[in-house]
């Protein structure tokens, strides 16, 4: 195999186009955000694409396994309503029990959707539908408007500087490395153990073909019911960052980010029928889109034209990365023949 | 040493009896080829032992303990390993991944990647050398898919390894290489079933032969015994009865080309057809179950966009490239599936005959209803459908006479060619002569030409003028007047001058 042939493959695979569209994005937001390279406007975008990343990446493997959430956004309404009402304002411990009241209430979360999909075999779209509300509901119980408690310490989720009394040599980091980044990391490392694990495999063997699989022993209920359970662990995460960075819950925040984890997922590359695609592109994918609003934001669109131009430029780079594709599926294929 | 036996195996699926009284013996180090027509019980054996079904009555003993899988991961548990006709591999993984699926070795916390892989291409050297196991399987040719299928249930170190019709996907040297694997296994002590509708592949590779027919058993012939005559199990597949069942009717065919097809080639399925359909004639198309009959019917239809080749109706050039096209020549397709291809289920038998016409140019904008009522209720007079009424869903109705429908959509139509695709399928004997008598008919009486695919052999004996074998996608012999046997039909279709040739 020369180098030629290689950088032909590596041209015609379909994730370099998302490659380049990233890179284009990139480019644009750099060249129309004044200081884009400033320390502080790449904490603020990381600050701002973190929720969304986060749930790109959950959904990412829900959708692999051959399933579909349609609860992520009002799951971390839920969430962000638990951990602010959990905690007490001014008891510092309180904040320890809110992340393992939370964390299980995740779970729970994780747990129900995976009985829905996997045991009960209904079809994802309706289990998490009517679950989506189910969860409102309890949001919209626990807060029925924005507010709550945060401990002092919470905030360290979103800026450690915040923090009164926190150690000098800690603010130092928070200030290189935001914690936005790092929860973002965590969960890349959260996927990076179960991508080495028969968790991970089975996620993409029952999301491909779950009959296959079944009849080859695994378990496809479980798997399912394990997937659901990681995605609500990136959900956790991304509750974490929204109250650290806004010290409230509120039951109405996540509803908007449902439809669009799902399409930065597709944008990524993960095939909506399952078992297709990486966990990783998901991310580039909800870069991807979260640029895209970094555009319209800075190119002085009028409001009222911002989310139009939003849906057409998705749409222009998903058709645009399409045709890429095709076209040089069949230069390769082509010069196979010849 | 006996591996298993299975003893008195009865089996039924609705009203059809697939088993009657079958019985299969298995010894350790030999494998044990099974043969019969299509229908004839095989892969239903296979499926019992392994779990997939389970039987109504008899008994399987595995190494001399009666056993009763209810699924075939419990099989595989105890060393039944079965490659299975419709191929059980995870597309979106890698060959390897496949091969070590549900059997997933660990070294620490993850997943021991490298030995995996290793193992995987020692399996996978033995039957095909350059298969490059970190390949997706949704990369991979049919005959490679095949071969990783294999790989895979080689990999579960079994000791009943059952190969069904392996070597349908697969080319000459493939099958050398299969068959030198199974020689080694077989050295290693593994008892193999093996079927497979090629008999020359049978008589080089087993060591006994059970021959099934309707469900029992009709020979067991011993290699190491008795001589390998193939015309002699050709005999036992056919059996004696069933022959000259139907009562041939005389026609005389006309000397005018209906249609000519040149060189008609369509992916690895058709490879160079050729035929000519006389005016008044009815060209059978047999051979063994899936060799490109339901891909050449289809084409013919304009369902493959990627045909190529020349076609000729009544000395005009046409194009094939889409079912319109091939609709308004009037070459008319009664599919195989009907459920699937044929009808609209849940709607009215009303919907059903009348939609073609909805698909015609110059149709007036609103649906003349009424007219259209008429001339459904003549073709259910016609065909004689058994319904209610024209309103009743089409599902509603037997399969005889769903099929009926399905010719019946076309009735109004002028036809050139009409085009059957096993159209008695499933159908019962009445509706079944009811059907054919109404075709023949029409040939008689309007010089209609059609070309039949009939997967039962009696039919294609009993109603065509000309039968053509189709074998890989190639039509590899036409048979005329007197040859028109069964015998001739199977020996051909199974290719035994290839094996005698050997």
């Amino acid at each position: 195999m020369n180098n030629d042939s290689a950088l032909k493959r590596l041209v015609s695979n379909p994730d370099f186009s998302r490659l380049l569209i990233l890179i284009l994005m990139f480019a644009l937001t750099a060249v129309l955000q004044r200081n884009f390279f400033a320390m502080k406007s790449i904490v603020r975008n990381i600050n701002s694409f973190t929720p969304l990343i986060l749930l790109t990446m959950g959904q990412a493997v829900v959708i692999l396994s051959g399933g579909l959430d349609l609860s992520v956004g009002t799951a971390l309404s839920l969430m962000t309503c638990v951990l602010t009402s959990v905690m007490k304002e001014g008891a510092p411990i309180t904040g320890f029990y809110a992340l393992g009241v939370t964390f299980a209430v995740a779970m729970a979360i994780g747990m129900i959707n995976g009985i829905g999909i996997g045991y009960l075999r209904i079809p994802p779209v309706i289990v998490t539908f009517a679950t989506s509300f189910i969860w409102l509901g309890i949001a919209l119980f626990l807060r029925p408007t924005p507010g709550g408690q945060t401990v002092e310490w919470f905030q360290a989720f979103y800026k450690i500087r915040n923090v009164e009394g926190s150690p000098p040599f800690l603010d130092a980091l928070g200030e290189i490395v935001p914690p936005a980044l790092i929860l973002v990391l965590i969960g890349c490392l959260l996927w990076w153990v179960v991508s080495r694990t028969k968790t991970g495999r089975y996620i993409y063997a029952v999301g491909s073909n779950s009959q296959s699989a079944y009849e080859t022993g695994i378990n496809t209920d479980w798997v399912q019911m394990r997937a659901c359970m990681i995605n609500s662990v990136f959900i956790f995460l991304a509750a974490l960052f929204f109250v650290g960075q806004n010290r409230s819950g509120d039951a109405r925040m996540g509803d908007p980010l449902t439809l669009k984890a799902i399409a930065a997922a597709v944008v990524g590359g993960i095939a909506l029928t399952g078992g297709r695609g990486s966990v990783y592109f998901a991310l580039i994918g909800a870069l991807i889109f979260s640029f895209v609003s970094k555009i319209i934001f800075f190119a002085n669109i009028p409001n009222a034209y911002q989310t139009l131009f939003g849906g057409v430029i998705v749409i222009v780079a998903i058709a645009g990365s399409q045709i890429y594709t095709l076209s040089s599926r069949r230069t390769v294929e082509e010069s196979k023949l010849t | 040493m006996t591996v298993l036996e299975a003893t008195g195996i009865r089996k039924h699926f609705g009203g059809v009896v697939a088993l009657s009284n079958a019985n299969l013996t298995c010894r350790q180090g030999s494998i044990t080829g099974l043969l019969g027509a299509n229908g004839s019980g095989k892969s239903t054996m296979s499926k019992i032992i392994t779990g997939v079904y389970s039987a109504d009555a008899g008994e399987i003993r595995y190494n001399g303990t009666p056993v009763r899988y209810r699924n075939p991961n419990e099989a595989r548990k105890n060393g039944i390993a079965m490659v299975f006709q419709n191929l059980s591999l995870v597309a979106d993984l890698t060959v390897w991944q496949n091969i070590v699926l549900g059997a997933e070795k660990k070294k620490g916390l993850f997943l021991n990647n490298r030995a995996a892989i290793a193992l995987s291409r020692e399996i996978v050297d033995q039957l095909l050398p350059g298969l490059d196991v970190r390949k997706m399987v949704h990369e991979l040719n049919p005959g490679e898919m095949q071969i990783a299928e294999i790989a895979k249930a080689i990999s579960e170190d079994p000791k009943l390894l059952i190969l069904d019709e392996p070597t349908a996907a697969l080319e000459h040297a493939q099958v050398k290489s299969l068959f030198d694997t199974m020689r080694a296994l077989v050295d290693k002590g593994v008892a193999i079933v093996f079927t497979s509708h090629r008999l020359w592949e049978v008589m080089e590779i087993c060591d006994d032969v059970v021959i099934f027919r309707n469900g029992a058993n009709v020979a067991n012939v011993d290699f190491s015994k008795d001589v390998k005559d193939p015309e002699k199990i050709v005999d036992y597949i056919t059996g004696e009865a069933g022959k000259a069942k139907i009562e041939k009717s005389r026609r005389t065919v006309g000397d005018d080309i209906v249609l000519r097809v040149n060189n008609l080639n369509y992916g690895r399925f058709l490879k160079n057809i050729d035929f000519e359909l006389k005016r008044g004639e009815i060209l059978g198309i047999g051979g063994l179950a899936g060799q490109g009959q339901r891909e050449l019917m289809l084409a013919l239809a304009g369902n493959y966009p990627g045909v190529t080749c020349d076609v000729e109706l009544n000395g005009k050039k046409i194009k094939l490239n889409r079912p319109a096209n091939a609709i308004r020549n009037s070459i008319l397709l009664v599919p195989g599936d009907r459920q699937l291809e044929g009808l609209f289920l849940g709607h009215s038998v009303f919907t059903n005959i009348i939609f073609p016409r909805l698909g015609l140019r110059r149709q007036p904008l609103f649906t003349p209803e009424k007219k259209y009522r008429q001339e459904s209720q003549k073709v259910v007079d016609v065909l004689s459908i058994v319904t209610h009424n024209l309103d009743m869903p089409v599902n509603s109705l037997s399969g005889g006479n769903q099929q009926k429908v399905v010719v019946g959509k076309w009735l109004p139509f002028h036809t050139n060619v009409l085009l059957l695709a096993d159209p008695a399928k499933g159908v019962d004997v009445g509706a079944k002569r009811d059907l054919y008598e109404y075709i023949v008919g029409q040939v008689k009486e309007n010089k209609m030409s059609v070309i039949l695919y009939a997967s039962d052999n009696e039919e294609l004996i009993g109603y065509c003028d000309r039968l053509m074998i189709m074998y890989e996608g190639q039509i590899v012999a036409a048979l005329e007047g007197e040859e028109i046997n069964d015998d001739t039909i199977v020996a051909t279709s199974m290719r035994v001058d290839i094996g005698r040739g050997k």
